[in-house]
């Protein structure tokens, strides 16, 4: 994939985030204002967005979750380390589901009241299934580009 | 219908999970992508081959699930606010209003934002309806869904041809 693909796709999840953490935009740019309530309802289709499950920084909270947030930031973090990083083998698919057990344990332990929700817990489970479900879905568009390639030489 | 079938069946499932509480508490940004993977299973279940999926026919698979996710989550959610009178929005306004007065802005753009929702708020409570909050409802639901369906897609193409060359040896 050209590099031009790869900044895109980072830039796609970067725009993402910068739309879930638009009240921390607002302040820097009023416009934003009027984006909000649509924001919200937009992430709501994708989010639970339970206010004591939401990372808040003085009075500015994210519109998602902090377990959604953790995804779509681990999947950033995956998008800008394969901006400088070559992947030549697949991955096993035992590692995808390997990166969602702590996600699930703490989606099962703390819904059965082990113990109590904790946003860092979510976010850094969430920031691992992100980071490895991003890894999986770009070399599923490698091999994407791969069949197309193949089609057109056809 | 063959065709699309094995992502109508998941993309009913989501967009009745998409709006039982319960449900989407549990299952939040996953329950897209997770249709998505189930459609490229059934597909492949349903034909009992075992072929590798083709990654464009994955994509395919994953933005049928997307649009029917959004078409009957939005069904459900426009019968049950016509029934109710109620919905997220309206139970979410207050907490809306409460950000919006924390935001360092003008009073005359609050109003306005406060305005815009009120108008629909009010319609939804009078009649259990309105056609603005309809409309970008469906369209977000269709734009997250099908962007999250494709991604499911992609990545459920990806399981199961790892556990099919694992499985062939």
């Amino acid at each position: 994939m050209s590099g031009k693909l790869k900044f895109l796709l980072s830039f796609l999840i970067f725009l993402w985030i910068a739309g879930f953490m638009i009240e921390f935009v607002i302040p820097y740019f009023g416009f934003g204002a009027f984006l909000f309530p649509f924001l919200k309802n937009f992430y709501g289709n994708v989010c639970h967005q339970q206010p004591e499950k939401t990372i808040a920084i003085s009075s500015h909270s994210m519109l998602v979750c902090a377990r959604c947030g953790g995804i779509y930031f681990g999947a950033f973090l995956s998008s800008l380390i394969i901006l400088v990083a070559k992947f030549q083998k697949s991955l096993p698919t035992k590692y995808f589901f390997i990166a969602g057990v702590p996600m699930l344990a703490d989606v099962l332990l703390y819904s059965f009241g082990v113990y109590s929700y904790s946003k860092t817990v979510a976010f850094l489970t969430g920031l691992l299934l992100g980071s490895a479900a991003f890894l999986y879905f770009y070399d599923a568009l490698l091999i994407l580009f791969r069949e197309k390639e193949k089609k057109e030489v056809k | 219908m063959k065709k699309i079938l094995p992502a109508l069946v998941p993309g009913f499932a989501a967009g009745v999970l998409a709006i039982v509480p319960v449900a989407k508490n549990f299952g939040c940004c996953l329950i897209i992508p997770a249709a998505a993977v189930a459609a490229v299973f059934l597909e492949q279940t349903s034909k009992g081959n075992k072929e590798s999926v083709e990654m464009s026919r994955a994509l395919v698979l994953g933005l049928l699930t997307g649009i029917f996710a959004a078409l009957f989550g939005s069904a459900f959610d426009v019968i049950i606010t016509l029934v109710t009178k109620s919905n997220e929005l309206v139970s979410a306004f207050g907490e809306l209003q409460k950000v919006l007065s924390n935001l360092p802005l003008s009073d005359e753009v609050k109003q306005q934002v406060s305005n815009l929702f009120t108008n629909m708020i009010n319609d939804i409570q009078a009649t259990g309806f309105s056609l603005v909050y309809t409309i970008s409802m469906f369209f977000n639901s269709l734009i997250t869904n099908i962007i999250f369906g494709l991604i499911g897609g992609l990545i459920g193409a990806k399981i199961y041809n790892s556990k099919n060359q694992a499985m062939n040896g």
